[in-house]
């Protein structure tokens, strides 16, 4: 098990080099630098050329990638060409902001699909199944920004802006700045429509994941066994359908927050919060290199490792399954 | 969303329930025998969907779409991109049933018109993601070793980008444009996001039948390899990707819409759901209907591609039922 | 009868009635201003750095002119008034400015604002080292001198009739910077914002920039005007999307909005009706800028000049940008009437403007005619692309209406629409491109302009060679005698409008939104965005 363990880690270095390495020959790819947006006002050839040579653009890609990589084992994410600010700090400060929006995004996800799957499960082809199954289906078809836009509408503009609309307060303990807003009633005003907003759109795929798989289970002999037993059947049902659903539940949940890792982006840039994902795309926007590799590095990061996760989860969950 | 992600799941365990929970349709489905007459799967597929109203709903959704998109020279009252400065910001009429936006241009024309290119785009991303995908993921899973891993290094590499960092730098790199190029632009960086999908769906789908006995035997008797590709191998892996593709286009118009909101995807003045819906959003207040009814179109179009396919799907694999 | 008795109670009732009625006027125009609170500001765009001197953006320098302080002021009327200098004069031929400075004003760090002080930042930002984005506004500065501790004495090199502008507001405002500080730290410290790296001598000193969160800014308690700032604290974040920013105007979590676009503003008066909605006469024009020459050799800022094949001939330029744009139209469409159409080159707010809209008087008829001679027509359909950028979405509305009014005279606009920085590269870097919309910078003065159109100007986007333009500009900012420098204005505009190298459209209206409860803030534009005298009624 600690081989297995070990192994995937190691596997972890070259996709994250990769990934890397691909972004950062694509972002050089694209139209601009950001010599021109720094200098601004004060900008001539001769100035662009003696800053590109500082800053070490003017060298060959690989090379650059290779000095980046180089700072970076030594803990060095490098500093924004445009503020001059460290990259892993601004990083790390941004990182609860969107690790709060995607864990609750989930939560959210999940306390639709559970209800809707286990109904689905029970009273299986009824009206009730294709009630909510449709009602998990309806979140998927909406695009993120307009239920953020819905939402903020109906909870900002309108009811006497029961919700704020934008900025952050920090869960006490996670703010980083001098100057801060922290407490946990301001913190879940701040966080609740950006996480509706974003969890929404995964409930279907989960709804009908957890509903498969409960059904699969439910025929299947030990809750048969079970049922034999003389259990009811709600017990029978939450405790171990439930339970064995959640293994591709997980699966897919974890691939689900990948793609929230980048789809907060919409959503963070709706609700004005400090996250990675407004990190990422003003990074992306304004040519600024060394943000963009902070960026790219953090969330590839983060796939692999909640991958990583979701696969160990799996021998908690079924007992069954052991690794070589 | 669902998509063909979720044959991940083979990949980090090998055996055990979880490969029966999967979502796609594993080839060997065990189509019920409960007829005295044998009837071919496709046929039973057939009358599965028909007797699903939702799946109904959902083709009937995609056909109107369709109809839509082709006529939409026909349909359309008025030119989506004439300005009129006289009628800017006109509420719903009976001369402008969808109002007007600050140019004076006419909503329904330009929803109208929009479907053509959501369908296209949506549509052609998700075909030239398959297109490309498929031959990989048989070539991968087909021939094993060396190639194999090459071709799914790539594969995982492009999964593991967050599906929007990519889109975006992607969208970035092309520059968005208006007219044909902008939309071959967006095309192409959705479905460069999608090809792995399928790679993956379908060296799946390869690898467990490859080892089949009569696989064996064809070669045996000294059939040609991309014979019995096209032959035995795809039409196996067929129904799954014909769910994957209807999901996927579902999956590629959300994209498109949000590339816009970022002002990334089609460019104006291509009539675009996702670029109406974002430029009329801060009216909202004063005239809603302009960002309603685009946002309107998305949902009903996603809705109906989404049911579909669900109806698909459970028509193909009746052991998810 | 009994009421007789009561009727001169009655009367002197009346009378103090009307008499306290009478003083309430007045008594709410001396309301004094409360001290205290927080002002909550929201930017539109982000703030790129905190570099007062190297960093491009109008954000940055909103934070700079309350953080630090110059040696002038100004009003909006134009009248200058002191800053860190109590009085100033100027010698006879115009050569020599003395400079007194007040005796109590003092870095956020409680060192002393002296002549030194001064000197050093002067030759901080003549030092080309620095790479200071004010360096070319102070071309005509020949030195800096201390005179006595509190006395400064700037020599010119040429007589310049805006030295004081450039003082004022020339990139906003030249601020003093603390010498030692300047000394102690590097340029990437005060770039990233470190509070210690940016002393200065405003009303406010600098707390903390944690980009994309907030930016603080708190009260300098021996700020040398006494009993200023009234508020403690102000906090700016940005806020990009319009909705947003609306909805949190509407719910009170801001106070002030520094920059609302201008197509949302009807929407904002419609969902917060007392909210002070601010603005004046436009001093940024937004352009349809043409291409006039390629570089010959393909290397972009190549001295080698080639024709642009499309607006290198004058008549194209006129025919299109003159005759073929309905300027009252764009405007009607894109602010809703709320903007100037203009054709001058300075926009109508900005000093010494002339009106030359007669000159381009929407004509398709000409226009086509003119396009015919210069050998366009039905045989040879004209067709370019029109560049713009998603700052702001009203670029992209008129855009899409000039693109109507092309088709209208047989021309082709394409639009091409890119993000503000491959804008700026492709416009500033001699990029290709035929016509772009945007809005440019504001100006106070004809004289700030030079650096975006002569010919030699590095920002000279149309890419002129007409050394006649830098002429116009040398001139005027030579004559001392403002009648004299008003001719020389209108002769300028009118041949700027002749020679059609920089075409605008109309000017840009620029607007502020302040909550009914936030007193006292002075608009002035972009040049000003100060809050040392506001005052929160809460």
């Amino acid at each position: 098990m600690r081989v297995y363990i070990l192994r995937r880690l190691l596997q972890i270095i070259p996709t994250v080099l990769m990934i890397t390495l691909v972004v950062f020959v694509m972002m050089r790819s694209i139209p601009g630098d950001p010599v021109v947006a720094l200098l601004g006002d004060a900008y001539t050839e001769e100035n662009a050329i003696k800053v590109r040579h500082e800053y070490g653009l003017d060298r060959p890609i690989l090379v650059q990638y290779v000095i980046w990589l180089g700072k970076l084992v030594q803990g060095d994410w490098g500093a924004s060409i445009l503020s001059g600010r460290p990259v892993l700090k601004d990083v790390l400060a941004r990182l609860p902001v969107t690790l709060e929006l995607i864990a609750l995004s989930m939560v959210v996800a999940l306390a639709i699909a559970i209800p809707a799957a286990i109904i689905g499960a029970l009273r299986q082809n009824t009206w009730a199944d294709y009630a909510a199954t449709s009602i998990a289906m309806f979140g998927v078809s909406v695009p993120e920004f307009f239920l953020g836009v819905l939402l903020l509408l109906v909870f900002s503009v309108g009811l006497g802006g029961l919700l704020p609309s934008s900025g952050w307060v920090y869960l006490p303990g996670t703010c980083q700045t001098v100057v801060c807003a922290a407490g946990l009633w301001g913190n879940t005003q701040h966080v609740l429509m950006p996480a509706v907003a974003l969890g929404v759109g995964r409930a279907a795929l989960l709804t009908r994941l957890l509903r498969a798989s409960m059904l699969e289970v439910i025929r299947t002999e030990y809750v048969t066994t079970a049922r034999a037993k003389g259990l009811g059947e709600r017990p029978v049902v939450l405790k171990h359908a439930l339970k064995n659903a959640l293994i591709p539940t997980v699966t897919v949940m974890g691939l689900q927050v990948g793609f929230l890792i980048g789809g907060a982006i919409v959503v963070e840039t709706l609700f004005a919060m400090p996250g990675l994902g407004t990190f990422g795309i003003d990074a992306i926007i304004a040519r600024d290199y060394q943000q963009v590799q902070g960026f790219a590095l953090v969330t590839a990061l983060a796939f692999v490792v909640i991958n990583l996760i979701v696969d160990l989860t799996y021998t908690f969950l079924d007992p069954r399954i052991r690794y070589a | 969303m669902s998509d063909g992600r979720d044959t991940r799941v083979t990949r980090s365990i090998s055996g055990g329930s979880v490969r029966e929970a999967e979502l796609g349709t594993t080839p060997d489905a065990a189509w019920p025998a409960r007829r005295a007459r044998a009837e071919s799967p496709f046929a039973q597929g057939v009358r599965r969907l028909r007797r699903s109203a939702t799946a109904l709903i959902g083709a009937v959704i995609v056909a109107l779409l369709l109809v839509v998109a082709l006529f939409a020279d026909v349909l359309a009252p008025q030119s989506p991109i004439a300005s009129d400065q006289a009628h800017t910001f006109e509420r719903p009429s009976r001369a402008y049933p969808f109002g007007t936006d600050q140019l004076g241009r006419d909503m329904l024309s330009r929803v109208i018109h929009g479907s053509r290119i959501s369908l296209a785009i949506g549509v052609s991303s998700v075909l030239l993601a398959l297109f490309v995908g498929v031959p990989f993921g048989m070539i991968a899973g087909y021939y094993g070793g060396r190639v194999d891993s090459l071709i799914m290094r790539v594969m995982d590499l492009i999964l593991a980008f967050p599906i929007y960092l990519l889109a975006i730098i992607l969208m970035v790199i092309f520059a968005p444009t208006a007219g044909i190029i902008g939309t071959i632009k967006v095309t192409g960086a959705i479905a460069i996001v999608r090809i792995p999908i399928y790679a993956r769906l379908v060296r799946g789908s390869v690898l467990s039948i490859k080892e089949k006995e009569y696989i064996e035997a064809c070669r045996a008797v000294g059939v040609r390899d991309p014979w019995i590709l096209l032959r035995h191998v795809l039409p196996n892996c067929l129904a799954p990707i014909i769910v994957t593709t209807t999901l996927g286009i579902a999956t590629s118009i959300i994209v498109e819409a949000t590339l816009s909101f970022l002002g990334l995807g089609t460019q104006p003045p291509t009539p675009s759901w996702g670029w109406d819906l974002k430029a009329n959003v801060a009216f909202i207040q004063s005239n809603p209907w302009i960002s309603l009814f685009p946002g309107l179109a998305i949902f009903v179009t996603v809705l109906g591609f989404n049911l579909f396919g669900d109806g698909l799907r459970d028509a193909l694999d009746p052991r998810l039922k | 009868m009994r009421t007789r008795r009561y009727l001169p109670t009655l009367g002197s009732a009346l009378i103090a009635l009307a008499a306290l009625l009478a003083m309430l006027p007045m008594a709410a125009e001396g309301q004094a201003p409360k001290r205290g609170g927080i002002l909550k500001v929201a930017y539109g765009n982000e703030i790129l750095g905190m570099d007062f001197y190297t960093t491009p953006g109008y954000e940055m320098a909103w934070v700079a002119m309350n953080v630090g302080c110059g040696l002038v002021s100004i009003t909006p009327e134009g009248k200058f008034i002191p800053d860190a200098a109590e009085s100033w004069q100027a010698s006879p031929d115009g050569l020599l400015f003395t400079f007194k400075l007040k005796k109590n004003v003092l870095f956020h760090d409680g060192s002393k604002v002296d002549a030194a002080a001064v000197k050093f930042t002067f030759d901080f930002v003549l030092d080309p080292a620095n790479r200071s984005n004010m360096r070319q506004f102070l071309g005509a500065v020949h030195s800096v001198e201390v005179v006595d501790p509190l006395t400064v004495q700037i020599r010119l090199k040429q007589p310049y009739a805006f030295l004081m502008h450039v003082l004022a507001v020339y990139r906003m405002g030249m601020i003093i910077i603390s010498p030692a500080v300047t000394q102690k730290y590097s340029p990437e410290d005060r770039r990233a914002g470190k509070p210690e790296a940016l002393v200065g001598c405003g009303p406010f000193k600098l707390v903390e920039w944690a980009k994309g969160t907030h930016l603080v800014m708190d009260r300098f308690d021996k700020y040398f005007e006494p009993g200023l700032p009234y508020v403690d604290r102000v906090v700016i974040r940005t806020i990009k999307d319009p909705v947003t920013q609306m909805a949190a105007f509407k719910a009170g979590e801001i106070d002030f909005i520094a920059d609302l676009s201008a197509d949302h503003v009807d929407t904002m008066r419609a969902q917060s009706p007392r909210a002070q909605v601010m603005s004046g006469k436009e001093t940024t024009p937004m352009v349809a800028m043409m291409k006039v020459t390629v570089p010959a050799d393909g290397k972009p800022m190549s001295k080698d000049r080639a024709p642009h094949p499309i607006f290198s001939d004058i008549r194209v330029r006129k025919a299109v940008a003159c005759y073929g744009m309905d300027r009252k139209e764009i405007v009607k469409i894109a602010y809703k009437g709320a903007a100037t159409p203009w054709a001058g080159i300075i926009p109508p707010g900005t000093m010494d403007t002339v009106d030359v809209n007669h000159v381009c008087p929407y004509d398709p008829a000409k226009a086509k005619a003119l396009l015919a001679e210069a050998g366009w027509g039905p045989q040879k359909p004209l067709t370019f692309e029109l560049m713009t950028n998603t700052e702001k979405s009203v670029f992209n509305v008129i855009a899409t209406v000039i693109k109507e009014q092309m088709a209208r005279i047989g021309v082709t606009a394409n639009i091409k629409l890119v993000d503000k920085t491959t804008w700026l590269v492709t416009s500033t870097q001699d990029g290709v491109f035929d016509m772009f919309v945007e809005d440019l910078a504001s100006l106070l003065t004809v004289d700030q302009n030079s650096y975006l159109s002569a010919s030699t100007a590095a920002w000279n986007h149309s890419r002129h060679t007409d050394t006649k333009i830098d002429d116009f500009y040398a001139r005027y900012a030579r004559e001392m005698d403002p009648a004299k420098r008003k001719a020389i204005a209108k002769e300028f505009q009118e041949y700027s409008v002749d020679k059609l190298y920089w075409n605008t459209i109309s000017g840009s209206p620029f607007y502020q939104v302040a909550q009914p409860w936030m007193k006292d803030y002075v608009y002035q534009a972009e040049f000003k965005v100060v809050y040392k005298k506001v005052w929160l009624d809460k």
